[in-house]
Formats: structure tokens, C-alpha cells, sequence
């Protein structure tokens, strides 16, 4: 079977319709859409894409991680530094950039896995490497330590250094986003993906029957760990700068979780459908905010709605959503 | 049919004529931009996107920024400006993605110019939109030196940069000890380890040496920004003996080192903030009481000797009677001022000329200590001067430059059991 027929096997064709017109959209969505509503659309998908890499450690293997911004921090910091210290561009430099973030997320999983921590505990393992890489970058002079790495602004659109508009950041990581739901469906219907959700169910079960666990998990927070870095690579790219307060924060890492737990973890499309609800909601509720005069106004709605969803989807939107629209995979 | 919406046409000359009338003294009447914009058929009101952290981490001072831009208009007004100004605002939520996405919203919504918005992260963030769509955006407040270092063509910035905070603060420092008599001989720096934190520890190391200070900088001791606890620091700094304290806080860590300066009985000859905020902020002075009094800090401040000052904390204190003004109010309010100033100028609402405006302007007449408000081929305001505040009956008030003063100096520092304090 080719890989192709391997990827939609099962998948009803209203949600290959429904993709590629989706991917349509997506595509001419720059011409639709004013320059406001192109950058709430690259929030999303920057947003989805990260819920994506996260997904692949907590919604396929099960290990939850809340220290996701060290990766994303560690790439966009090391392609960022490349590019201001030796004029190397960030499509040579996010190799070392990934290499980085594969290292880091190699130590943290072989500290976590081979001794067993799970759960909570891995988590916090996961917070504790990434407030020390902060405590690091803050004293590391090449990346500016606390002071902030700062990338040249220059308007003339420079593909090969990744310097320019909003669109040219549109189609990165529009290109990233859908690369990421490709390779996250190969995956998952691989034998090394039925092994990670082997290992989510039940660890010691499938250690029973032979799967190698270890190794599947490390594979999994490597892989995670270099899509994440990929995202760091196109956020300092696009923002230019980075602080060590800021790019290794909690409530970032936090931020990676919440499409891939309001959408559906686990899922291909939760990620995506998370950002999207996640993104809308907070500009919704930012309008309500400016429409009534009182700040914080958006936070309070947005932890309302968040606890509305979860209380009533607690498997994420997506699942209910596929199931209501004929969107729901036929089980082989 | 007849009714009472029916227009004849003795009705229609007679609203004709009225509306005319209205129209024409509306015009005579109104600011010289005003008529221009009638005449050309643009927009008549200038309208400002104000861009600032009022949710989030930095939510209070984003707020206290905000105040400032609220009595704008009615400050206008009692200086007899002839301009009022739409003022639309935006929370950043002290996130620099929401920041860039918020600028863009505002440029689309129809804002001429930008003012904002505190935090240097989220200011380049909103610097790149407006450089890419060519809209002029006022910094308020923002003192990394690379937001006008990066030759950006659309960006001026009327604050300092930590060096020139640094520079003028140290300066000052050799002023305060010649009107005193009293120069001490060591200090010693606590800083909060945070971006602005190292930012300022580094700068002040770097140009100590250069700027020939007359005491001795005997130790330097950094402390996490989180911290709850900051007994074994203060005690450190106390075993220097050293004479005077230099802190590079924020609010919580102020606090923090006050109580535990008190607690301990360390009593230096003073505690000069060389540029960092805390100490003269209205929690700070709230917390602390009688402890709070006599710290100085070297910033810039509102200038009390100035008329518009004057009306401003004016209307600041009518609209928010429970709320302090300072130099984040202050910041923010030039930024609003600079905007009509150059509209004024441009006659235009157009964003080219708008910056063309800019980058000619002069204002002698605003409200922070220093020389006009002009920008150089960067786009910073270099004539901005930094002052001695001192914490005086619970009020922040200048006592240095001599030309500013509203007081006396109070220095060296009253011990802690002083009845001078009250």
C-alpha cells in the first residue's frame, strides 16, 4: 500500500474534502484577510503547530511535559544567535538548532524515563530543566543574557535569511503546521505510534508483551523536542528578539498545552481545533474588553470558557465536533 | 400627506442656512489642523492607537501609563492646545504576540499613530508592524537601546536608554553629596537579576570607572527576582559596611529590602536608586510609611515647575483621586502630547507626514524634567534629564536638579527611629 493510501486509509472522504479545502483556504487566506486577521491567523497556526510537537509526548505517548519552551527556547535561541554573531541563516542554522533541542530533550527524557519518573513527577522535571536553561540564559553573554538578543529589523523581504512581512511568516509556518499533521498521521500509524499509545494506556502492560519502552519514549520527546525547536526557530525569526524571562517561561509552556487539551488530546486535529477556538476566543473576548473599558476583563471570560469546556468535553472539542459533522474515522 | 418630518422649503432653506452657519463658525472655530482636514476632506480627528500592558504581569504600571493618556485631552484644553484627540486603547497583556497583533488591529481599525507601550519586548514587537506599514509609533516608555539603535524610520522614543538612565542618575549622584557636604566614601549595588535588572548592574559596572565617582563600589549583590526572602543579602550588604546603598529593584523586592534593612538596624548614610523604579512608587510609599521617607531616586520626573504639570496632576487627581501620578503617567502623557504636537505640524493626518513632523519637532512646553522634546537622527529624545526624587511626607517629590526642586534635599538619610519621621 502506498504511503498515500496508508495515510487516508479509513478516513471518510468528506474529511479528505473537508482538508483539502481547508488547505485551499488556508493558502489564498492572505488575500481575504486584512493584515489584522493575518496575524490572528498566524497565532493560530504558530499555536497549533506547537500543540502539534506537544501532542506527540502527552496525547500519543502519555508523558506530560510543562517545560516545553526549553526546546523552543533553545532552538530559537541557538538559530538566533548563529544569525547575529556569524551571519548564519536560520535555514543552516535550525539544524544545529534542532540538534540542540534533541540533546536537551534527549537528557531530560533519559533523567526521567530511566528512573522511572512519571506522571507529575516528570512534569516536574520537565519545569525544573526549563527555569534553570533560563537561569543559564540569563547569565550567557553570547545570547545577551538577561539584557535580550536582539535581531536587525530590515523591511526588504530576504527569503535565504528569513527577514521580511507577515506573509513570508504566514507560509513558514503555515508549511510547518501542515508538515507537522502529515508527520504526526505517519506516526501515529506506524508500528512505533501503536506502541506509544501501547505505552499511554498501560506502561507496564506493554513492557509485558514486549514493546521497548524506553526507547519509544525517548523517541517520542526527541521528536517533540525538535518539532519545538523548529517553532522557536520561526519565533525568534519573527519577533526578533528573545528574553530569557519570556522565551523559557512557564506560562509559555503552558500556552503549547492548551490547543492540544481544549481540541482533543491525542488527536490529529485537536491541536488545530484548540488554536482555533483558543485564538478566537481570546480575540473575542479582547474586543469585549475594549468595548466595556475594563482590562483583565478577557482573562476572566477565557479561564471561564476554558473551565466550561473542559467540564463539559473533557475529551476536547474536536472528538464531539468530528462525531456531529460525519468527520469521525470508520474503525477498521 | 403632511406630517411633521415634512420638509418645505422654507424649512429646508431655513436648516439649509442654520447648518451652514453651524458649520461655518465649527470651521472658524476649530484648530488650524481642523480646518485643514475639512478643507481637504480627511479625517478630522487624529486618532491614536495607545498600546500598553494593562492586563498581566505588568498590568499596574501599564494601567498607571494609561491614566496619563486619559486627562490628556482635558489637559489640552486647560493649556489651550487646539486639538483633542480620539485616543483608542489596547491591551498588550504584556505579551509581545499580542502586542504585534494588537498593532495591527489598531493600524487597520484607522489609528494614525501609535504611542505605547512600556515593555522593550513588546515595543519591538509593535515597532516591526509599523516600520512594515509605515505608521509612526511614540515610545512612552522602553529603555533597551536597540529599539533606536536598529534604524528603524517610523519609531522615536522619548524616554532614555538604560545607559543615558545610568549616566544621569550617577551624575546626579555627585551633585546630591556637593548641596549636602556629605559624600560617603563605599556603596554597595543589590540588584534583581531580571532583563532591567542586569540591563542596569551592567551598566552601572561598565561605566563606574568612566565617570570618576567619588566613592568606592565595594560589592555587588544579585538576588532572583522571585525572591520572598532577602535577610541573607541585606546582611551580606551590611557586612560591607558600606555607606550607602544603591538598589536596582522593582516594587516587591523594595519592600523586601526596607523591612529587612529595618529589621537588621542597617542604617546607611542613604539609599540612592540610581534609575530603577520601586521605591517611588504609591505601593512602595503605602507599605512602608515613615520607613519609606528619605529614599532617593534617580529618575527622570514631572517637572513641578511647569504649567502643564500643574494641570495635569490637576486632572489626574480629580479623575483618580486614589491614584498616584508619575513618571509612567507623566511618559505616557508626552507620548499623547507628541502625537498632537506633530499633527499640529503636519497639518495631515497622512503617516508620512505625520513623521516628517516628528522628526523636525520641538516642544518646549511639556512635563518631564529636561530640555524640549526633540529627536535625533535615531529618533531619541536626548534632551530628557534624570532628578533626584525623594520620598517626603509620603509623596514623591523633586529635590535635585536645584532649577526643578519643589524641596529641600534631605541628606544624609534620618536613622529609622528619627522623629523626623512621621
Amino acid at each position: 500500500m502506498s504511503l498515500l493510501a496508508r495515510l487516508t486509509d479509513g478516513v471518510p472522504a468528506r474529511s479528505l474534502w473537508g482538508l483539502g479545502l481547508l488547505l485551499v483556504l488556508l493558502l489564498v487566506a492572505p488575500a481575504l484577510l486584512g493584515k489584522y486577521g493575518l496575524s490572528v491567523l498566524i497565532l493560530v497556526l504558530y499555536f497549533a503547530y506547537v500543540g502539534q510537537a506537544w501532542n506527540i509526548m502527552m496525547g500519543f505517548a502519555g508523558q506530560l511535559s510543562l517545560g516545553h519552551a526549553l526546546y523552543a527556547g533553545v532552538g530559537g535561541y541557538i538559530a538566533a544567535g548563529l544569525f547575529f554573531h556569524y551571519g548564519i541563516g536560520p535555514w543552516a542554522g535550525v539544524f544545529v538548532a534542532v540538534l540542540a533541542a534533541s540533546v536537551a530533550g534527549s537528557i531530560v527524557g533519559y533523567l526521567g524515563f530511566r528512573f522511572s519518573l512519571a506522571g507529575v513527577y516528570f512534569a516536574l522535571l520537565t519545569i525544573a530543566f526549563s527555569e534553570f536553561t533560563r537561569i543559564a540564559f540569563d547569565h550567557w553573554g553570547w545570547v545577551g543574557g538577561s539584557g535580550g538578543l536582539f535581531l536587525k529589523v530590515d523591511a526588504t523581504v530576504d527569503i535565504p535569511n528569513l527577514r521580511g512581512g507577515p506573509l513570508l511568516f504566514y507560509y513558514v509556518i503555515l508549511a510547518l503546521a501542515v508538515g507537522a499533521f502529515v508527520v504526526c498521521r505517519v506516526l501515529l500509524e506506524s508500528r512505533l505510534g501503536r506502541y506509544w499509545l501501547a505505552i499511554r494506556e498501560d506502561p507496564e502492560a506493554a513492557q509485558a508483551v514486549g514493546v521497548p519502552v524506553l526507547r519509544c519514549k525517548m523517541i517520542a520527546v526527541v521528536i517533540s523536542a525538535a518539532m519545538t525547536s523548529l517553532a522557536g526557530v520561526w519565533n525568534a525569526f519573527y519577533y526578533n528578539n528573545l528574553f530569557p524571562e519570556t522565551a523559557f517561561a512557564m506560562g509559555r509552556s503552558i500556552e503549547f498545552t492548551l490547543a492540544p487539551i481544549i481540541g482533543g488530546l491525542g488527536t490529529l486535529f485537536g491541536p488545530i481545533v484548540g488554536a482555533v477556538v483558543l485564538t478566537g476566543l481570546g480575540e473575542i473576548f479582547t474586543d469585549l474588553s475594549e468595548l466595556f473599558h475594563v482590562s483583565g476583563l478577557k482573562q476572566i471570560f477565557y479561564g471561564l470558557a476554558l473551565l466550561v469546556i473542559v467540564m463539559y468535553r473533557p475529551a476536547g472539542v474536536w472528538p464531539w465536533l468530528a462525531e456531529r459533522l460525519g468527520f469521525a474515522e470508520k474503525r477498521r | 400627506m403632511t406630517g411633521r418630518n415634512t420638509f418645505t422649503r422654507r424649512r429646508l432653506g431655513r436648516a439649509s442656512f442654520g447648518g451652514a452657519a453651524l458649520a461655518g463658525a465649527t470651521l472658524l472655530g476649530a484648530p488650524l489642523p481642523l480646518r485643514q482636514a475639512f478643507a481637504q476632506g480627511a479625517p478630522a480627528n487624529l486618532k491614536v492607537g495607545l498600546l500598553l500592558p494593562t492586563s498581566g504581569l505588568q498590568a499596574q504600571i501599564g494601567q498607571a501609563c494609561r491614566r496619563g493618556a486619559d486627562v490628556a485631552n482635558d489637559v489640552f484644553t486647560d493649556m489651550k492646545l487646539p486639538v483633542k484627540l480620539e485616543i483608542v486603547n489596547y491591551d498588550t497583556e504584556t505579551k509581545p504576540d499580542v502586542a504585534r497583533t494588537q498593532a495591527e488591529k489598531a493600524i487597520d481599525a484607522g489609528c494614525h499613530i501609535l504611542v505605547g507601550a512600556f515593555d522593550s519586548g513588546q515595543t519591538i514587537a509593535i515597532a516591526q508592524v509599523c516600520e512594515q506599514r509605515g505608521v509612526p509609533l511614540v515610545v512612552n516608555i522602553a529603555a533597551a537601546p536597540q529599539i533606536t539603535e536598529q534604524g528603524y524610520k517610523f519609531v522615536v522614543r522619548n524616554f532614555p536608554t538604560a545607559p543615558m538612565l545610568i549616566t544621569g542618575a550617577l551624575a546626579l549622584h555627585k551633585e546630591i553629596f556637593k548641596v549636602s557636604g556629605k559624600t560617603p566614601k563605599t556603596a554597595v549595588l543589590m540588584s534583581v537579576n531580571d532583563t532591567f535588572g542586569t540591563a542596569m548592574m551592567n551598566g552601572i559596572k561598565a561605566l563606574f570607572p568612566k565617570l570618576d565617582m567619588p566613592y568606592e563600589l565595594v560589592d555587588t549583590i544579585s538576588y532572583d527576582a522571585a525572591a520572598k526572602d532577602l535577610s541573607v543579602e541585606v546582611a551580606k550588604a551590611k557586612a560591607t559596611k558600606a555607606e550607602l546603598l544603591l538598589p536596582v529593584s522593582r516594587l516587591n523586592d523594595a519592600k523586601l529590602l526596607v523591612q529587612e534593612m529595618v529589621k537588621q538596624r542597617w542604617e546607611p548614610m542613604g539609599v540612592l536608586n540610581p534609575g530603577a523604579p520601586g521605591l517611588y512608587e504609591q505601593d512602595f510609599l503605602k507599605t512602608m510609611g515613615k520607613y519609606g521617607e528619605f529614599m532617593i531616586s534617580n529618575v527622570p520626573w514631572l517637572d513641578p515647575k511647569s504649567a502643564m504639570t500643574a494641570s495635569l496632576e490637576k486632572r489626574h487627581a480629580a479623575k483618580f483621586p486614589n491614584d498616584q501620578l508619575d513618571l509612567n503617567g507623566g511618559f505616557t502623557f508626552e507620548g499623547i502630547l507628541i502625537a498632537a504636537q506633530a499633527w499640529l505640524a503636519a497639518k495631515s493626518t497622512k503617516p508620512g507626514d505625520l513623521m516628517e513632523a516628528l522628526r523636525k519637532i520641538k516642544i518646549d512646553q511639556h512635563i518631564m524634567v529636561g530640555g524640549p522634546i526633540q529627536f535625533d537622527s535615531k529618533g531619541q529624545n536626548v534632551n530628557i534629564k534624570a532628578t533626584a526624587v525623594e520620598n517626603l511626607k509620603r509623596k514623591p517629590t523633586v529635590v535635585m536638579p536645584l532649577e526643578a526642586a519643589a524641596a529641600p534635599l534631605v541628606f544624609p538619610m534620618p536613622a529609622w527611629n528619627d522623629k523626623r519621621r512621621t
